[in-house]
């Protein structure tokens, strides 16, 4: 059951991030999202917060360049 | 005979739960216990004293040197943790920064890697920029190995499979030569791991390479950066694993090393932790190597840093909370 709970929390944050996580207002090319992209990356690696935490702020990173490549494209 | 010896503790070890790892073989020396005790933190009165985060350190004789990433600025304090000053403020001009992520210091000029500027500038002591050059990729640490000789590592995009993570410049800031590939599998968040990695420069120019969660080797680099040896680290030293969420599910990754300095001979490896969730955080215990590899002391410290360097018997280290911290290491 607490699995469960944990995994519907899990999704649920992954599902908020996809939704809201925000779209650089600036990106008018795909080089500024991977700029962006660039950027949100490096500030996890500096963060200096525990492993878990750093690859989920990675993954993060990851969905909003996808996020902001298609919005770009489209 | 000592191979039997060997042998038995490794099996006597495996029967009683222990990796065989961390079993000492006959003829290794006993590793000293020593802790560390604290001597100062920052201070000086003033808002500019604080670090809001501190990720890299330098010192020299009299004063320790931290770029500040999010204060746009390297801050300066004497050795007692005094603050002095802070040169810097966020812009693309000379003399400012946009993410400071790396310091080092030569003949009283300070080299500052200018992360989201791609650059790294020269600075007087007074902040006055002297010169910089820039670079296509976005620099993580400068190490100066000698007047013409800068090395600046980056972290790697994620998306190439081709990029290299060591740059070696000349003191003009010509490229002289790239090193290091970085590990490309596709999965972004992976290899970020995989590629954390550590340099501490030794003693004649050359320098010291420690992957955080790679290999249990040291990499000796030349002052040209060509790779003149691995030195295995001693089997005492336990790499902790971790199951890391990544694509496909969670990958065991081992981690090696949150952070790591070289001082007098000697290799200084800051060990990971558990925190309380079971993620794996920096931690409170140094251990000390001797040039061959072999564990000779461990340090405990008072509490958990994120960055240290070693001086002699100080440590100047940064805690969780972005505070400078000095210790004395004392037996």
């Amino acid at each position: 059951m607490k699995k469960i709970l944990l995994l519907a929390l899990a999704g649920l944050v992954l599902l908020s991030s996809v939704f809201f996580f925000p779209v650089a207002v600036s990106a008018h090319d795909v080089s500024e999202c991977y700029r962006d992209h660039q950027v949100c990356r490096e500030r996890a690696f500096n963060l200096d917060a525990p492993w878990t935490k750093v690859a989920l702020v990675l993954t993060v990173c990851d969905i909003a360049l996808g996020k902001c490549i298609l919005a770009v494209k489209v | 005979m000592n191979l039997i010896c060997k042998q038995a503790l490794i099996l006597l070890a495996l029967a009683s739960g222990i990796p065989p790892s961390a079993v000492a073989a006959p003829g290794d020396s006993p590793v000293r216990r020593y802790v560390a005790e604290a001597v100062a933190t920052e201070g000086g009165g003033s808002d500019n004293a604080c670090l809001a985060m501190a990720v890299s350190l330098a010192f020299d004789a009299d004063r320790i040197y931290v770029a500040d990433a999010q204060d746009c600025a390297v801050k300066i304090f004497t050795k007692t943790g005094r603050f002095q000053a802070a040169i810097g403020r966020k812009g693309g001009g000379p003399g400012e920064f946009s993410f400071p992520s790396g310091v080092a210091l030569l003949g009283g000029r300070i080299f500052v890697a200018d992360k989201f500027n791609h650059r790294v500038q020269v600075l007087e002591a007074s902040g006055r920029c002297l010169r910089s050059f820039g670079m296509p990729f976005a620099p993580d640490k400068v190490f100066v190995l000698s007047a013409d000789r800068i090395l600046v590592t980056s972290n790697g995009t994620g998306r190439s499979a081709t990029e290299k993570l060591l740059h070696l410049f000349n003191g003009k800031g010509d490229l002289l030569r790239e090193e290091m590939p970085a590990l490309f599998s596709g999965d972004p968040v992976l290899d970020a791991f995989r590629n954390m990695f550590l340099v501490s420069p030794g003693p004649a120019g050359d320098f010291f390479v420690v992957f955080k969660s790679r290999e249990r080797f040291v990499l000796h680099y030349g002052r040209d950066a060509a790779l003149l040896g691995r030195i295995p680290v001693d089997g005492r030293y336990a790499a902790k694993s971790l199951p890391l969420p990544v694509r496909g599910g969670r990958k065991e990754v081992e981690a090696f090393c949150w952070d790591s300095a070289y001082d007098r001979g000697r290799f200084y490896l800051l060990a990971p932790a558990f925190t309380g969730e079971g993620d794996l955080g920096p931690g409170d215990q140094v251990f000390v190597f001797d040039a061959a590899g072999r564990l000779e002391a461990r340090i405990d410290l008072p509490v958990r840093v994120t960055r240290l360097a070693v001086d002699g018997e100080r440590i100047y280290a940064v805690d969780r909370t972005s505070d400078l911290r000095i210790f004395r290491i004392v037996p």
